[in-house]
């Protein structure tokens, strides 16, 4: 297991895949690697983001690494593991910027999250429509420019309208981590993708 | 002392008359004159109009002739789409592959897409305003245009999986930076910012900057000084704090630093280095004029002693800003600098 969460944590796709199946042939289950390999990795990847040394390209691979290991386990077709919920993400209209939401997808699924992916340059009534029809928790968004801050604050009284109050807000990337959450009226801003996952955490038990 | 006196001043840890103020007034400049941003970016009369016009209106010590980060790659074969109101995105990027960079050319800034506007827009700065006032021209650092020819996740991974393919994609996006900057210093910018979003320590580890990045802003930074610029200016966003100390190698003379970056930091990684920076660009739209003069004479006092600063935002002013508020900063250095 150690050298599942080495690769991982190292971003090679190809030891990680090479390790999870000398595991599987020792008999060791799908859900034990997921638990002592993938979320062992994630929590120490998490924990280096924590010490002011985050940067997207390790992540881009520790998540690609991730990726392919879930591939392995789970061929499309077959039954995905038990989610601990779904996650709506989107980068709104007017912003094509989509790194930060899709490094955040990756991680989302690592940590045993659905995510529906509504793309870049999203309008705000197609993100509404997605959430309304796959989640009861959260909706992720990204932003790189100021000019999707309108589109951001106007998104929790349409919400309201449709009586999706109840969806959590999170905001996130490099311009609106500038602002607070009360300012973008949503109810979280994460600094990092991780800070996002661990506000989806801590509110998952309680909001699913 | 005139802008360009007072910056060389800054530069050289002369004693300026004052500090000196840049608003990195690009896009504001079109919503200040009414003019759309999607028109702006693509007439290099307008965009020399619209900026004097800002420049009449706040006096600050530096215009810009820049117009989005996707001059080089749509020049190189990428397809944009442009907006009335934003700046214009890559529709289609001109590489599909690492495996295709060998049929690009270097584009001649003379012809290609929207180079030869900007030249424009240096020509007629250049002419209003003559060595009064820093004229700014911008090129992209050679990483994030290798991001913007290939799109920033394919080419981070390529930079993994391929590294021979992205050095080489690397060194291509020198040579059109290269190209375009010296285009520009012979139109008459004073000096081609360099832009450079893609290296920052947010999106790269240093590791990786040193080895992709340093070298080649080193050609960069040596060519433009010996075309005649009068300053070498790298713009870097996000904590920059793990590469600040490659900057002197790279020959630069002005560091961007942006509103994350304690000012206290940036100046012990490079004492010898003017910095500009680094008033949050959000808060030109968001916050009041007194929070942004208050902003600015802390920033002034910081480096008061050392000298060797240019008070300005950490990033972009955006386009939709309170005038206001750039205002108030460049007012702050009438009042304290």
């Amino acid at each position: 297991m150690d050298l599942l969460v080495k690769a991982l944590l190292d971003g090679d796709q190809a030891q990680a895949i090479t390790a999870v199946k000398n595991l599987r042939d020792a008999g060791v289950g799908h859900a034990q690697i997921i638990l002592d390999g993938v979320e062992t990795a994630m929590v120490q990847l998490d924990a280096k983001c924590t010490v002011e040394e985050f940067n997207l390209l390790e992540i881009m691979l520790a998540g690609r690494a991730v990726m392919g290991v879930m591939k392995e386990l789970y061929p499309p077709g077959t039954h995905s593991p038990q989610t601990k919920g779904t996650v709506v993400v989107a980068s709104l209209e007017g912003d094509i910027h989509d790194l930060g939401k899709n490094v955040l997808k990756m991680i989302l699924t690592a940590k045993g999250y659905r995510v529906v992916d509504c793309g870049k340059d999203c309008p705000v009534e197609k993100l509404i429509d997605t959430a309304e029809q796959e989640t009861d928790l959260v909706i992720g968004i990204s932003g790189l420019l100021t000019s999707v801050i309108p589109h951001v604050r106007q998104l929790r009284e349409k919400m309201t309208e449709r009586d999706l109050g109840h969806i959590r807000i999170m905001a996130g990337g490099a311009t609106l981590k500038q602002a607070s959450a009360a300012s973008l009226n949503v109810d979280f801003v994460a600094e990092t993708a991780f800070d996002g996952v661990s506000y989806l955490e801590r509110i998952a038990g309680g909001a699913k | 002392m005139n802008s360009i006196e007072r910056i060389k001043a800054a530069v050289n840890f002369e004693a300026p008359d004052r500090v000196p103020v840049i608003a990195q007034v690009f896009g504001h400049a079109a919503t200040l004159a009414g003019v759309a941003l999607g028109d702006y970016v693509q007439d290099g009369d307008l965009l020399a109009r619209c900026q004097i016009q800002a420049l009449a209106r706040y006096d600050y010590d530096a215009v810009f002739a820049l117009m989005d980060v996707n001059v080089e790659t749509e020049a190189v074969g990428s397809n944009l789409t442009y907006r009335a109101d934003q700046y214009p995105d890559v529709k289609s990027y001109a590489l599909s592959s690492g495996a295709d960079i060998d049929r690009l050319s270097v584009p001649n800034p003379h012809e290609a897409a929207r180079m030869p506007e900007l030249l424009k827009a240096v020509r007629r700065l250049r002419q209003e305003v003559g060595d009064d006032v820093l004229v700014v021209g911008c090129v992209l650092g050679p990483m994030t245009l290798a991001t913007q020819l290939l799109g920033i996740e394919t080419a981070l991974y390529l930079a993994i999986d391929e590294p021979e393919q992205f050095a080489s994609l690397m060194d291509f996006a020198t040579e059109v930076v290269i190209r375009f900057g010296i285009a520009q210093i012979e139109a008459g910018a004073h000096l081609p910012i360099v832009f450079d979003p893609s290296a920052s320590p947010a999106v790269i580890p240093r590791q990786f900057y040193r080895e992709f990045v340093l070298p080649r802003l080193e050609r960069v930074f040596a060519t433009f000084k010996r075309t005649g610029a009068v300053a070498n200016w790298l713009h870097t966003a996000g904590p920059t704090e793990p590469i600040l100390s490659f900057y002197p190698q790279a020959g630069v003379d002005i560091a961007n630093f942006d509103y994350c970056v304690d000012p206290l930091d940036a100046l012990k990684l490079i004492p010898q280095t003017c910095l500009d920076g680094n008033i949050k660009s959000l808060s030109f739209v968001e916050e009041t004029p007194e929070a942004i003069a208050d902003e600015s004479s802390k920033l002034l006092d910081q480096f008061a002693d050392r000298g060797g600063f240019i008070l300005s935002s950490g990033c972009e002013i955006p386009p939709e800003s309170k005038p206001e508020n750039v205002a108030a900063m460049v007012l702050a250095t009438r009042k304290n600098g």
